[in-house]
């Protein structure tokens, strides 16, 4: 079964429409698709990672967890830095995105591209 | 087209590229719905030595609506995966495939079929096989019978399924549609054609020996409707992950991220003509259920005002309707939320008021035993708007409906223009280059590249 099938449905039994809001064509809640509509909307600065670890600093301002590096090891990220002034970040990998907000992070990323 | 390159961005996109959409109840099976979504529109039939093939990158999808709230109840999921045993050739085929097995078929697909309801997420069957392309006579000999009838594959609730290339069963005359709408059988009454002396001509099918992609289903009707509901609405979607990288080390793409919908297709020619060019990326993004905020252009359809202007004097009545502002309360019913019962005696496709582009289909109404491909306008239920079957005359259908013939549904005293009710691009089924199947999957034998070079 697709990780991210078992996700979806996860989060179905759970009733929480958040969790499904990147799941195409199904079970989305309206409320979902207007934040992700709104969201779509904003300016973002674009620079991408591939195979880059998320680093320390970043990873401190979420709870790390065994699983999730593990999971960070099984396969690329992508991480996507929305905004570097707010340092609104998306990391991507597998079927996931995860966003954060970390200024730092996105300050050295940007420094990092010149 | 009905949906074939109809966004700026997913004529870009081809592989996750919707192009039509049908449900019918299976005429030789009137106890099951077959569902087809095609993909990959005008598939060049000798365009190797890549052979047309699903998106192993894209998550494809056929929703269902059974409860009328304009929300997936039912989902299937189909997703592919290529094989390659020979990487050091680059032929698709090293000598005649002659069965789904042969060693010479160098370029493979197969695919799991999965549904997602409200009981949780099955897997219905995996590792099946797609037919390949359909290359000629050498490479692929005895195509129907020994390639793509194997290709029907049973799932484990009971359901069949087929993957794979076929011929494009919609008939259009793209050229005159796209040239100013000049139908060439009525090119002697449009205004540019008038002035250049044109005559009216019979039409020219621009499809008659394209191939497409299909996914088939042919499920139970009753693993689709719900309780004491017969009318499902049914539409299809391509999503792919949101992050791709283009890894120069590699020279292959890396994806990541969760799936996002990139096409959709419920009714046939909305993207296509109804929702404007600004709009129609976006269109591809969003759920049915959100319709409500394209409900304007189903209300004042561009084409209905385009008709008179291009047809002076022709359209009169429905000039005066444009003039006068009228909301077209016929073409929302039909196209957004299916007509309600009491409309037309006997029938009904009405899924709810939540407006919402699906493929109404009324599971109730039996197989015509003499089809009408007007469907519905021609006085057959089982035809379009109910749903839609291969032969249908979409483009016929439509473009009546568009020119006022179908406004006596919410107002009868309005008239419709006499060439309301001839309006065509003067294509039938006759005018394909194959004919369809009797039998599941009902699309054509795909053309074969060596006798359709171009």
């Amino acid at each position: 079964m697709p990780s991210h099938d078992a996700q979806r449905a996860s989060a179905e039994r759970a009733g929480d429409p958040d969790a499904l809001a990147g799941s195409p064509g199904r079970r989305m809640s309206r409320r979902s698709v207007l934040q992700g509509a709104a969201t779509a909307g904003a300016v973002g600065l674009a620079a991408t990672a591939l195979g880059a670890a998320v680093s320390p600093a970043s990873a401190a301002t979420r709870p790390s967890s065994p699983r999730g590096a593990a999971n960070a090891a099984s396969g690329p990220l992508v991480v996507h830095v929305r905004n570097a002034k707010s340092g609104d970040i998306e990391v991507f990998h597998g079927t996931s995105k995860t966003r954060v907000r970390d200024k730092d992070l996105a300050a050295r990323i940007a420094r990092a591209i010149g | 087209m009905s949906s074939h390159r109809e966004a700026p961005e997913i004529s870009k996109n081809p592989v996750a590229d919707s192009t039509d959409l049908y449900a019918f109840v299976s005429p030789d099976k009137p106890d099951t719905v077959t569902l087809i979504a095609n993909y990959i529109p005008l598939e060049s039939p000798a365009g190797g030595p890549n052979f047309y093939e699903f998106g192993d990158d894209v998550l494809y999808e056929i929703h269902i609506d059974t409860k009328g709230e304009s929300e997936p109840d039912i989902s299937y999921q189909f997703r592919f995966q290529t094989q390659l045993p020979n990487p050091d050739t680059f032929l698709y085929n090293t000598g005649p495939i002659t069965s789904l097995t042969s060693s010479a078929w160098n370029r493979r697909q197969t695919y799991s079929v999965t549904r997602v309801d409200g009981s949780g997420v099955h897997e219905l069957g995996s590792g099946l096989i797609c037919p390949p392309c359909n290359i000629g006579p050498l490479s692929t000999p005895d195509y129907a019978s020994a390639l793509a009838g194997p290709a029907v594959h049973e799932l484990s609730d009971g359901s069949v399924v087929f993957a794979g290339q076929r011929a494009e069963g919609f008939y259009v005359d793209l050229g005159s549609i796209f040239d100013l709408l000049d139908l060439r059988p009525f090119q002697n009454l449009q205004v540019y054609a008038k002035a250049l002396g044109l005559q009216a001509a019979p039409g020219v099918n621009t499809t008659a020996f394209v191939n497409v992609h299909s996914i088939a289903l042919q499920v139970p009707i009753s693993k689709v409707t719900a309780s004491a509901r017969p009318v499902i609405g049914v539409w299809t979607t391509a999503s792919r992950q949101q992050a791709c990288i283009l890894d120069s080390d590699t020279g292959q793409p890396v994806y990541s991220g969760p799936y996002t919908q990139v096409s959709r297709l419920g009714d046939p020619l909305i993207n296509e003509v109804i929702i404007p060019l600004g709009k129609k990326d976006y269109w591809n993004t969003q759920q049915p259920g959100f319709d409500k905020q394209f409900a304007q252009y189903y209300a004042h359809p561009e084409v209905s005002g385009l008709l008179p202007a291009l047809y002076p004097g022709v359209f009169p009545n429905l000039a005066a309707l444009d003039k006068a502002g009228t909301v077209r309360a016929d073409i929302e019913a039909i196209l957004l939320t299916g007509i309600p019962t009491g409309i037309i005696p006997g029938f009904t496709n009405f899924t709810g008021p939540v407006q919402a582009d699906l493929l109404r289909l009324n599971t109730s109404i039996a197989p015509a035993a003499n089809p009408n491909i007007l469907g519905l306008l021609g006085g057959d239920a089982a035809g379009f708007p109910n749903g839609r079957r291969v032969f249908d005359d979409i483009v016929s259908i439509e473009l009546r409906a568009l020119a006022g013939l179908t406004v006596p549904l919410v107002d009868k005293s309005f008239t419709p223009d006499a060439a309301a009710g001839e309006l065509t691009d003067g294509l039938t089924p006759a005018d394909l280059g194959t004919p369809y199947l009797d039998v599941f999957p009902y699309l054509g034998v795909p053309y074969d590249g060596f006798d359709h070079p171009s």
